[in-house]
């Protein structure tokens, strides 16, 4: 075609195909709309007001009209501008009935900016607010240090972790829009206006004493979520005159969280039968594992395990030193867990009700007063009775931040977490490790032996607790304990031959003498070590929190 | 300015005295300004400090800012606010949404849907919104790849010409095939067909149109004369009762769907579908059949209405030929014989037929359940006949209405010069051969008086060694083919095996010898016709990756190549063909020799074939100020066969091909998965987002009974058997599949290598959803 030039066919067409000229030709026209009324389209989907003093923005969720399309999820992305993954609504599927009344409801969800939010609460540096006149649950990007503590702290897996920021990020309700008389992203993009925003009371998220016993009862002039107490059999709706019901408790598979108090509602005509289930019921979901928690729970708690046994034999020795390392070490690991560890220091601003807060401060003052019981002796010489008795108060600091610990994850309300089973754990891996660590190091055969019956309680007591759950399908943690059986078998066969191990370890420690001996009171406590290690790797993985109603996932 | 507006009021709220703030909401207001009042408390001055310790702003705030975007668009992320914004039609389905492309430079940055379109009035379904995300994938084709390795383009379209010539020189014409697709615009498929035809002097020429709506195609031209889709989409508004039969609308055409809520008649909405499906939910009724025997079931309302006195006799008489005899083959469909057979209880046969006697407005919408079967075509002939019988046809909320797949499947049975000559012509007519020729300026002798092989046959031809080369456009055989193990060894017997499409990484583009990098949607200019007849318009709003052309462009380049170059020079851009093609379509049911140009596709919001000459100017809506944007065919009662009367076509209905037997006990469904899925996946698999919207590994949804007897477990992963293959799946036990009949999505690879092929004998297109397979542990 071009024969004779030097310009071929082929480099004609290739810089044809390079060349963009749709907004010459094309785009005039929408030069001229600038902002048109978009408000006006959605105006039968928002409040007709701002929510007034005790009021606050909430979805509403239409689920005869929500279909399954999914466009919620991807206008979110999109008109949020969020990474590639990123998104700040879900879609879960509830499946139930049997030939007949076969039932299947897509259920949208996003945050449900709960009255009581967890995440808030949990949060150490108050990198989460609730605006008091939309209600909405604000997280502040820039304030917060990518701890991942609300991850765990909100009952639907709301809040999600950035890798790429190093923070966590959440759906704001799309509030500077809903300002505008915008409607948000999912509201503006559902093709059946099944999401839309509602003014609903505050403190109305609470069911009356009556409607809780007989869960049926028409709640008058409440509108928003009711914890349920509605057991399965009975109808979970809540009747309101002139609207379509509200179900009670959020929906099947979403965790019936009455003390957060989600502000979503959830309305529907059709009857749900009674064995509907989401449709990841029963999914074993291996949980994060959080190594450098796991580095930081199983170190600082051997430290303070070795300081209690220093104070309790009185003895002030090398020891000591090994229990100061751990504790760095292990404070060392926890920093590589936060996504911007440079605004940690901001952590007393959590205080008042965040566990994870009051963990930071016990473990400063408990590491400040290790380092100090450590150092002071190489400059001044202390009374004996003086550096005993910062001794033991180092220790009850220890124990008493321990116990932050454990309640950062209780807080959580997870039941594989709940108080009885956390506080034996991390308390138990302060016991083994403390006498264990120290037996090893002074090679006292005494110390051994109570390593060993320590090490012996609690790995019946872990294994009683684990078997019960299992065999017990009401157990609040059976999920749990099926992760544990089917998808971590071989941590959970490793920790029955490490035990086996111990115990085969400890004769020499009882019959031999000398570097024998020392080498097997050695063993003992890396082996200890090892089996905590993997203890709480189950721990995290194994967790199964809560969430919304999941769809299919295979 | 607004912003700032808001924040001030932010501030306002959070004086408590003002607002009696609730206690719950106090609570985080410590962390907060006050503003209004000095400072003067121990308690003030800490919450001051505090405050200040409290980060709002900063470099990961202004991540997720929004602004106002202008272009009526609301806020935008402040850092995608665009320069300017053009509308496109979507490259997906065959609903043809308009979707507004948000650019910079030029370039497309972001995307949302158009409000002003009649399709889709502002909405869009996951892939829609997504639609611009595939182009970006790591794994574009940026180069030609002859045997694997880079060439430049110039090798690849002489590699093309010389090695198609020389199988052609020894085998013959009839040794090449084409296996297209109704992906692309309509100006390219013109193209192709005619550079295939006319150029390469090739016959057989199919595409993957033929899995999707041949059967309407075929059921259409029998039954009115022409392959005519009569409704638009404002009859899913206007019904008093929608009839869908094999169809899912909720998750295959959730904006059609959006229609049909926007019906303010308080509709009867009426699903027949074996399996309980999202639009089975939403429906008023829903009647599980027997997989299979939908054709019965139709036969038995077609009897029960006749019984019912419900036949618009005069109508019928004016407007239709067939009738007598149709009315007397129905009555071997009983009531008793009905139920029976479909499974469906008497009383609810007697309502719906009661539903659609005693209602003015019935509508009847299909998709691929119908068109996908072993009788397909009298299947949905049957359905046409119910809409002829009833009066239910050229008027407001009524119609036999075909809802058909892809974006430009419609482009495609018009103009693809494949299924027909160019423009909906019989190459056998001395007057179209002379029409066609004399409009192309080629010699009427290159035109064949018989059309090729269809999808199937060319498979076949493969398999025997009849044909020696295949091209392959942006279609993707190897997955979506029935009995896919079958086609992938007809692959291997090839001597040249060319592939065009967007990735070099499709199963069936992995196995090319040469593989040619194509422009994707976004990419390139031209037109689709949705399933309303609808024409709409792509813009060329992305750069191509690398040295990837479009269609249009590859094809110039091998014509060129082939030496025929002169021939086609007419064929010279996207809006050049489409005058000829406009100027093809003159005298036919499809003219649309009004349309003035791009500009006038684009300034109306699409337009809808016919649009004659004589008709334009044509009424405008002064609301709008668009042309009446929604128009159906037939309003007049005037058909297209030459007696202008619509005929009645109908068959005893024949057994499935793969019935269960106790080796193969149960019935293997197939169909969509979720709305975020596109057919094999090629493209939607390319977005992070849409993947989190469906399982990634492939999964097969069992009843509670039939899962209870195997041992068969949610979650469980299991394996699938058919007579053709084995696959693993995970089971999900759901009530929504009836006892004895499994389900698994079209979208995993692994499904079609169970499917049994078995065809449609007048439409030739593939029975996907019915075949027996087992359960195995």
């Amino acid at each position: 075609m071009n024969e004779g030039t030097a310009v071929t066919l082929v480099d004609t067409l290739l810089a044809e195909q390079q060349s963009l000229t749709a907004v010459e030709r094309f785009s005039q026209r929408h030069d001229r709309d600038a902002l048109e009324g978009l408000g006006g389209r959605y105006s039968a989907l928002l409040p007709v007001a701002p929510p007034g003093p005790g009021e606050q923005y909430a979805f509403e969720v239409n689920l005869d009209a929500c279909t399954g399309c999914k466009a919620c999820v991807v206008a979110c992305h999109s008109l949020n501008g969020l990474d590639d993954d990123e998104a700040w609504r879900d879609v879960g599927l509830l499946l139930g009935g049997k030939r007949g009344d076969a039932y299947q409801q897509t259920v949208t969800s996003a945050c449900h900016h709960c009255e009581d939010p967890a995440c808030m609460n949990g949060c150490p540096v108050g990198a989460y607010e609730k605006e008091a006149d939309t209600g909405v649950v604000r997280h502040l990007d820039d304030q917060c240090i990518g701890c991942g503590y609300c991850v765990l702290k909100c009952p639907y897996d709301v809040p999600k972790y950035n890798e790429r920021l190093g923070i966590v990020r959440k759906c704001d309700m799309c509030v500077g829009r809903l300002r505008e008389g915008e409607a948000p992203a999912c509201v503006q993009a559902c093709p059946t206006s099944a999401i839309s925003i509602r003014v609903v009371k505050v403190g109305g998220m609470g069911v009356s004493p009556v409607a809780s016993k007989t869960g049926i009862l028409p709640v008058f002039g409440t509108e928003g979520i009711l914890p349920s107490g509605a057991a399965e059999g009975r109808m979970p709706y809540a009747l309101e005159t002139g609207k379509m019901p509200v179900l009670l408790g959020l929906v099947p598979g979403a965790f019936d969280s009455s003390y957060t108090r989600p502000t979503t509602v959830y309305r529907t005509t059709k009857i749900m039968p009674q064995n509907t289930r989401p449709a990841d019921a029963g999914l074993l979901r291996l949980e994060h594992a959080h190594w450098p928690l796991i580095a930081m729970l199983v170190l600082s708690q051997m430290s303070v395990g070795m300081f209690v046994v220093l104070a309790l034999m009185g003895s002030h020795s090398s020891s000591i030193y090994v229990a100061a390392a751990a504790l760095q070490m292990g404070l060392g690991a926890s920093v590589l867990h936060l996504g911007r560890p440079l605004g940690a220091w901001r952590f007393f601003l959590g205080l008042r009700k965040s566990w994870m807060s009051r963990e930071i401060l016990a473990f400063s003052v408990f590491a400040g007063m290790a380092m100090g019981l450590v150092t002071l002796p190489m400059v001044v010489a202390l009374p004996p009775a003086i550096e005993h008795g910062a001794l033991v108060a180092t220790a009850l600091i220890g124990l008493l931040a321990v116990f932050t610990s454990a309640m950062i994850y209780i807080d959580t309300r997870r039941p594989f977490w709940k108080a009885s089973l956390t506080h034996g754990k991390f308390f138990g891996t302060a016991a083994v490790l403390g006498t264990s660590a120290v037996a090893a190091l002074m090679m006292n055969r005494g110390m051994v032996i109570a390593a060993l019956s320590v090490r012996v309680l609690l790995f019946a007591w872990e294994r009683t607790k684990y078997r019960k759950a299992l065999d017990d399908e009401a157990s609040d943690w059976h999920l749990s304990a099926r992760v544990m059986k089917h998808r971590l078998a071989g941590v959970m066969d490793g920790q029955e031959a490490l035990f086996l191990a111990s115990l085969v370890v400890a004769v020499p420690v009882m019959v031999a003498s000398g570097m024998g001996a020392v080498m097997a009171a050695w063993g003992l406590f890396i082996i200890a070590l090892i089996s905590q290690v993997l203890e709480r790797y189950c721990f995290f993985v194994a967790a199964m929190g809560m969430r919304m109603t999941g769809g299919y996932k295979a | 300015m607004k912003q700032k507006q808001g924040q001030r009021r932010v501030v306002q709220g959070f004086s408590p005295n003002k607002l009696g703030i609730p206690e719950t909401a106090k609570s985080s207001m410590n962390s907060e300004p006050d503003g209004l009042k000095p400072s003067t408390t121990l308690l003030d001055r800490a919450q001051s400090f505090i405050h200040g310790l409290t980060q709002r702003t900063g470099p990961l705030t202004d991540q997720l800012v929004r602004k106002p975007g202008a272009f009526g668009l609301g806020q935008v992320p402040a850092r995608l606010k665009p320069t300017a914004t053009v509308n496109l039609v979507c490259g997906f389905c065959a609903t043809g949404c308009s979707l507004k492309a948000h650019l910079r430079d030029g370039e497309a940055i972001n995307l949302t849907a158009n409000e002003d379109y009649p399709v889709n009035l502002g909405m869009a379904c996951p892939k829609g919104w997504e639609a611009l995300t595939p182009l970006d994938a790591e794994d574009r084709g940026t180069t030609p790849l002859l045997d694997g390795k880079p060439v430049d383009w110039q090798t690849a379209a002489d590699t093309f010409a010389q090695r198609m010539k020389a199988i052609i020189a020894e085998h013959g014409p009839e040794s090449v095939a084409v296996l297209s697709t109704g992906q692309i615009v309509v100006e390219e498929m013109a193209f192709l067909g005619a550079f295939a035809k006319f150029g390469m002097g090739i016959k057989h020429i199919d595409s993957n149109t033929r899995q999707c709506m041949a059967t309407a195609a075929v059921a259409y031209k029998q039954s009115f004369g022409f392959d005519a889709p009569p409704f638009t989409y404002a009859d899913f508004e206007e019904s008093d009762v929608l009839v869908f039969i094999g169809a899912n609308p909720c998750i295959a055409h959730p904006i059609m769907w959006q229609r049909v809520l926007m019906n303010k008649r308080s509709p009867k909405i009426v699903v027949v579908d074996p399996r309980r499906t999202e639009t089975a939910m939403a429906a008023t009724h829903h009647l599980a059949i027997k997989p299979k025997s939908d054709l019965t079931l139709l036969y038995g309302l077609a009897r029960l209405l006749i019984e019912k006195g419900a036949v618009k006799r005069e109508w019928v008489d004016a407007h239709t030929s067939g009738y007598e005899a149709f009315a007397e083959f129905a009555q071997a469909f009983t009531l008793e014989r009905t139920s029976r057979e479909t499974g469906i209880e008497a009383a609810a046969l007697l309502e719906l037929a009661t539903l659609i006697a005693e209602h003015e407005r019935v509508s009847f919408w299909w998709t691929m359940g119908v068109n996908q079967g072993h009788e397909s075509t009298r299947t949905a002939q049957a359905i046409i006949n119910l809409a002829l019988m009833t009066g239910n046809i050229g008027r407001p909320g009524t119609g036999a209405n075909s809802i058909t797949g892809q974006c430009n499947a419609m482009g495609s049975r018009l103009f693809a010069n494949a299924t027909s000559l160019i423009g909906g012509h019989d190459p056998n007519n001395d007057g179209h051969r002379s029409k066609v020729a004399g409009i192309l300026g080629i010699d009427e002798t290159l035109i064949d008086r018989t059309l090729g092989m269809a999808y199937d046959q060319i498979v076949d031809g493969i398999a025997e060694g009849r044909i020696k080369a295949l091209w392959v456009l942006a279609t993707n055989g190897s997955h979506s083919w029935i009995d896919s193990e079958r086609y992938a060894a007809a692959m291997q017997k090839l001597e040249l095996l060319v592939v065009q499409d967007m990735y070099p990484t499709t199963d069936n583009a992995k196995l090319a010898h040469l593989y040619l990098p194509a422009a994707g949607w976004g990419e390139k200019d031209g037109c689709f016709i949705n399933a309303e007849r609808r024409i709409g318009c792509v813009q060329k709003v992305r750069r191509a990756p690398g040295q990837a052309l479009s269609d249009f462009n590859i094809l110039r380049l091998l014509a060129d190549a082939w030496g025929c170059a002169e021939r086609f020079e007419k064929w010279s851009s996207p809006e050049a063909v489409f005058e000829l093609l406009q100027q093809l379509s003159a005298g036919q049911p499809c003219d649309i020799t009004g349309i003035e140009g791009y500009a006038m596709l684009e300034r109306e919001g699409g337009v809808q074939w016919p649009l004659r000459k004589s008709e334009f100017p044509i009424t405008r809506n002064p609301k709008s100020e668009i042309i009446n944007a929604e128009r159906r065919l037939f309003e007049d009662g005037r058909f297209f066969h030459s007696d202008q009367r619509a005929k009645f076509f109908f068959d005893e209905p024949r057994a499935m091909p793969e019935p269960t037997d106790e080796s193969y006990p149960l019935l293997l469904l197939t169909g969509r998965g979720t709305s975020a899925q596109w057919h094999t996946n090629t493209r939607t698999a390319k977005s992070a987002v849409l993947r989190k919207l469906y399982p990634q590994e492939c999964y097969v949804e069992i009843n509670p009974a039939d899962a209870e007897a195997l041992g068969v477990a949610s979650q469980q992963v299991i394996r699938v058997s058919s007579r053709r293959s084995s696959v693993e799946a995970v089971a999900v036990v759901s009530a929504c599949v009836q006892p004895g009949q499994l389900f698994m999505p079209m979208h995993y690879e692994q499904v079609n290598r169970l499917t049994f092929a078995a065809f449609d004998p007048h439409s030739r297109q593939p029975s996907y959803k019915a075949c027996a397979v087992r359960v195995e542990m």
